[in-house]
């Protein structure tokens, strides 16, 4: 075949153009099959500052960290630590490549690795139920989540949730760490016995109780609650970060125990709070949703209807009042931004014709930017994105895992906040999406299966933009730039008018301000 | 839930057929042009869905109704010996669906180039003649289309390289068969956002492996005087590549496997010499992450002696 393909193309010479563009193809074709890595490249994290004051940061949910019992370890010199330390020289003259690949792994930074695998499990279940045949549509059991549909359906307010959840939870429980480590200042093992190496870049931070064991038993539990068909990944990977901490000379099996039991005991808070913060009733009925549509009519308006086939229920269509971080639910109803433009109104005409008009003129140019930023069915969602882009500049910063933390905690309560002020304004006012005003406007991404006024990509944006931007001051130019081209890219997708995307914008500006506040007074700046 | 896009551009090279007096001429099939004879010609094809293959459940779907791919692709084959071809083809698309609110696209979608060469000819005395044929094609996007918005997407916009080879015998009685099979490697895929789940994994990146393929083909017919009649069964695996999810788009790297079942008539114009006309009819009989689509298609070839 070979020889043959050879022959062939050196035969007559009037064919040179052709072989010429099939070699390039072929050369191409080589040259760009490659593998492509799942995830951020981390380089290993060494902290610029260990933030030895962080035992002393506001807390969010919990009292103070001596609302945890973390009992004293032993001494260093005692028989009981002298064998763990024994137990670890072991460990690392026996090492496999998997455990050496699994301490590379974690070298990236837990706090970034938990959020990466967070990410995921968001993507991987970000699946709207199926009809049945009958043209109902069944619900995500939280009780049989390997059914179809599995549990949950990881939409944008579900995953909002999700994602501060898990790192309000690591945020906290780092500072009750930090806490104790600096109460009980013991060393990590590698500085402790000279007999074992750092293979984790280490720093002056104790390591009583282990912060990677407190995020490997804060994020399971989180996890557990959140993604309970994942359990068995979560709890692996959880269990390869303790081994990595362990043989990489990081800290000792008591280090560990320790923190791996006050992680656990800081997310029971966490998931109590997620069992009565109005989540449960979030998914409301058809009488609810036919209330909604009524008081739309009441007003005059047009109101808001399902363009799928079969109609499906709106999504979520309690969320907004479901609890936010730093916000109180009068804080919500008073921020919520003013009315659309009435559906009879003559600035709604207009607001329709500019998105047919975008749609019918689409530019290759504007379709790459509403594809970019779709974040739709089977994403991370617009919360991940923004996830996302935070974690550039959290590895870049070489920041402590309790800062780390700080920030996709402040970013993540920020956005859920976002979540349930922006549910909050599509359900007051029930307004129609552009395809259901003008049937002709044909969208080229997916059409959110609720109302349109404010739009969810400009409210969580709009946000992250404003808390990201205290925390990175020389990024808020490009945080504004990506938050504006996320805005505007629903509008190329056909699914937003200009009003859903300026006020949704705004919006979250103003409910980011509440984390930007929390955060100025937090001891941490 | 896709099959137009690559599939279609396939099943466009298989349809392809007539080109000198009695001679078909496409990348799968035995027959060549002879040196400095031109075939060339038009072809449209109208190929439409309703039902697809979620992974391996088979559903529709009443967010897109039927999806229909039309298109329009110019072909043409040249004898540079009587034992070495080259075969060219660029088509024009455009997709649709039938329900819901998501827009159709429509573009050039991918040139492909093709050198055939008649490795070896046996007679059999009082019987037919045996060939081997083999052809290395080359195909890549001529526009930026994307292929992030399956299933109406125009393809798949990946660069590919096939080697095919291919047995053919002909009877003297007008009766053939033939035998094909090609691999095809393809190149990665750049997406327009900066991560994709696929396959069971989330991925940070904008690019997208994509997984080779390997086709068959086996068909028989009729080809005497004016007439050729074949009908054909093809099979498309692609060696790797994830399920659609339950309720999820399909996905530029999927597993898209199908088996196909083909026929074609042709007929040599006698007023003109030289012109061809024929209609063809496909319809996948299973598959996997495709659409179960019925294709038919019409067209002429021009064949001209230099």
């Amino acid at each position: 075949m070979k020889n043959e393909s050879t022959r062939t193309l050196r035969a007559p010479r009037r064919l040179a153009p052709a072989a010429l563009a099939a070699a390039v193809a072929l050369a191409g074709v080589a040259a760009c099959s490659r593998s492509i890595p799942t995830l951020e490249e981390l380089t290993p994290q060494t902290a610029n500052n260990d933030d030895a004051g962080a035992g002393s940061w506001k807390m969010i949910l919990l009292s103070g960290p001596t609302q945890f019992t973390v009992a004293p370890p032993s001494a260093v010199s005692s028989d009981a630590y002298q064998a763990e330390l024994a137990a670890i020289r072991t460990a690392q003259a026996n090492l496999t490549q998997a455990q050496k690949d699994a301490i590379d792994y974690w070298s990236g930074g837990a706090v970034l690795r938990w959020n990466q695998i967070l990410r995921e499990l968001v993507a991987r279940y970000n699946l709207p139920p199926a009809p049945r045949d009958d043209g109902s549509y069944p619900a995500p059991d939280a009780n049989n989540p390997f059914a179809d549909p599995a549990f949950p359906f990881a939409n944008p307010p579900y995953s909002a949730r999700a994602y501060s959840y898990v790192t309000a939870a690591q945020f906290e429980a780092l500072k009750v760490a930090w806490y104790y480590k600096y109460q009980y200042n013991r060393p990590s093992p590698s500085r402790v016995d000279s007999g074992i190496q750092p293979l984790m870049p280490t720093t002056d931070l104790p390591s009583y109780p282990s912060e990677d064991a407190v995020l490997s038993g804060v994020s399971t539990e989180m996890m557990r609650l959140l993604f309970p068909a994942a359990i068995e990944e979560i709890t692996r990977r959880a269990g390869e970060e303790r081994d990595a901490a362990l043989q990489s000379g990081k800290a000792s099996s008591s280090d560990i125990a320790a923190g791996l039991a006050l992680g656990r005991a800081v997310a029971a808070v966490f998931v109590a709070r997620a069992g009565t913060d109005g989540m449960a009733q979030a998914a409301g009925n058809a009488a609810q949703a036919q209330a909604y549509a009524s008081a739309a009519t009441a007003r005059g308006e047009v109101a808001w209807k399902s363009l799928e086939t079969p109609p499906r229920p709106p999504m979520l269509m309690n969320f907004g009042k479901v609890l936010p971080w730093m916000m109180t639910p009068t804080d919500i109803v008073r921020e919520r931004p003013g009315p659309p433009p009435s559906t009879s109104s003559s600035q709604m005409a207009q607001e329709v014709n500019e998105v047919r008009d975008t749609v019918d003129h689409l530019s290759r140019e504007q379709l790459a930017i509403a594809l970019k930023w779709n974040d739709g069915a089977g994403t991370y969602t617009p919360p991940g994105h923004w996830n996302d882009i935070a974690t550039e500049y959290v590895r870049d910063a070489r920041m402590s895992e309790v800062r780390a933390a700080r920030v996709f905690a402040l970013l993540n309560m920020a956005m859920h906040d976002a979540g349930v002020g922006c549910w909050d304004s599509k359900f007051a006012y029930y307004n129609p999406r552009p395809s259901q005003m003008d049937p002709r406007i044909r969208t080229s991404i997916g059409l959110p299966n609720f109302p349109s006024y404010s739009s969810g990509h400009s409210t969580f944006s709009g946000a992250a933009t404003v808390v990201l931007s205290y925390l990175f001051p020389a990024g808020a130019s490009s945080f504004e730039a990506m938050r504006d081209e996320a805005g505007i890219s629903r509008l190329y997708g056909g699914i937003h008018y200009r009003a859903d995307i300026l006020n949704g914008k705004d919006h979250g500006a103003r409910i980011g301000g509440y984390t930007v506040a929390f955060a100025r007074q937090d001891g941490a700046d | 839930m896709r099959i137009h896009a690559r599939s279609l551009a396939c099943l466009l090279l298989v349809l392809l057929a007539p080109c000198a007096k009695a001679a078909a001429q496409t990348i799968e099939d035995g027959i060549l042009m002879p040196k400095k004879a031109l075939c060339t010609g038009f072809i449209y094809t109208h190929d439409s869905w309703d039902e697809y293959w979620e992974g391996t459940l088979k559903r529709s779907n009443g967010n897109i109704g039927a999806i229909t791919t039309q298109s329009v692709a110019w072909m043409g084959a040249y004898g540079i010996t009587d034992r070495l071809n080259a075969i060219a083809m660029v088509p024009y698309l455009w997709t649709g669906a039938s329900q819901g609110v998501l827009q159709g696209q429509s573009g050039v979608q991918d040139l492909s180039l093709a050198l055939k060469y008649r490795l070896l000819e046996t007679p059999f005395t009082g019987a037919g003649s045996l060939r081997v044929i083999l052809a290395a094609t080359a195909g890549t996007p001529l526009s930026d289309y994307t292929p992030d918005f399956l299933p109406l997407s125009i393809g798949l916009a990946s660069s590919r390289f096939s080697g095919r080879s291919t047995l053919y015998f002909h009877a003297d009685s007008g009766f053939f068969v033939n035998a094909t099979g090609a691999y095809t490697w393809r190149g990665n895929v750049t997406l327009d956002r900066p991560a994709y789940f696929t396959d069971g994994e989330l991925h940070m990146s904008d690019e997208v492996q994509m997984p080779d393929v390997f086709d068959y083909s086996v068909s028989t017919g009729y080809i005497k005087g004016a007439w050729q009649v074949p009908i054909s069964f093809s099979q498309q695996l692609t060696l790797g590549g994830g399920d659609i999810r339950r309720q999820d788009m399909p996905f530029v790297s999927n597993k898209m496997n199908l088996s196909r079942v083909d026929a074609l008539v042709k007929y040599a114009l006698p007023w003109v010499r030289g012109l061809q006309v024929q209609v063809a009819a496909a319809h996948i009989v299973s598959g996997r992450n495709v659409g179960q689509g019925t294709t038919l298609s019409a067209g002429f070839l021009y064949t001209i002696g230099f």
